[in-house]
């Protein structure tokens, strides 16, 4: 993760199986933008 | 804008009469706009002498300057060997419209972003791009190695032909 923001959740994508350990701003990012691995739309289920 | 008339010799057309052609330099906006309408290209590698050109979805950002491309392979991939330690790349964007034809090029280094890198920046630009075209895969998305690439325009330049024909 790039950001000097803490990872606080991590992101599993539910179509490419990607994981990422994201901070609140990814997070957030995500779920407006979806995956920015394959794009596709990623819901709240998506984080642990 | 510089503003080139091209006459084409007859013997190189077999038209007759002959066609004139005129050839204009896009603005930087009028650049970008065409990048901005548009969401494939044609990118081009080099190996030595071996050259590698895939048809590829992008995210284009005009303030940056900046390609934002999801490039599929798989490790024994040509591609996958093209794409080793950032190559050279060429993109080419183009699109045609009754008699006008225009084009746009771009050189720089391709990238890859690696996902430590990621940031929220990243994920906004990546919404912006295309998703690649999977259904010509025939695999899930799972069994796909999907890598970021970034490609930094060293040089942008667009070009706008128009073909006056003898209708």
């Amino acid at each position: 993760m790039g950001s000097e923001e803490e990872a606080e959740y991590t992101f599993v994508c539910p179509e490419c199986g990607e994981s990422l350990d994201v901070n609140a701003s990814m997070k957030d990012a995500l779920l407006d933008r979806g995956c920015v691995i394959c794009g596709a739309s990623v819901s709240r289920s998506a984080f642990a | 804008m510089d503003r080139v008339i091209f006459i084409a010799p007859r013997a190189l057309t077999g038209y007759e009469p002959m066609a004139l052609n005129t050839q204009t330099e896009l603005s930087p906006d009028e650049t970008d706009a065409i990048l901005g309408r548009h969401e494939t290209g044609v990118i081009s590698l080099a190996r030595d002498d071996d050259p590698y050109a895939i048809p590829i979805s992008y995210g284009y950002d005009p303030d940056e300057r900046t390609f934002y491309l999801r490039l599929v392979s798989s490790p024994e991939s040509e591609k996958r060997q093209f794409l080793a330690s950032a190559p050279a790349a060429r993109l080419v964007v183009y699109e045609e419209e009754a008699d006008t034809y225009r084009s746009v090029v771009a050189q720089g280094q391709l990238q890859e972003i690696d996902r430590d890198d990621l940031s929220v920046e990243h994920i906004e630009q990546y919404g912006e791009a295309k998703r690649p075209l999977f259904e010509i895969w025939g695999e899930e998305k799972r069994d796909l190695d999907i890598n970021l690439y970034r490609l930094v325009a060293e040089t942008l330049s667009g070009r706008e032909i128009i073909v006056e024909r003898d209708h």
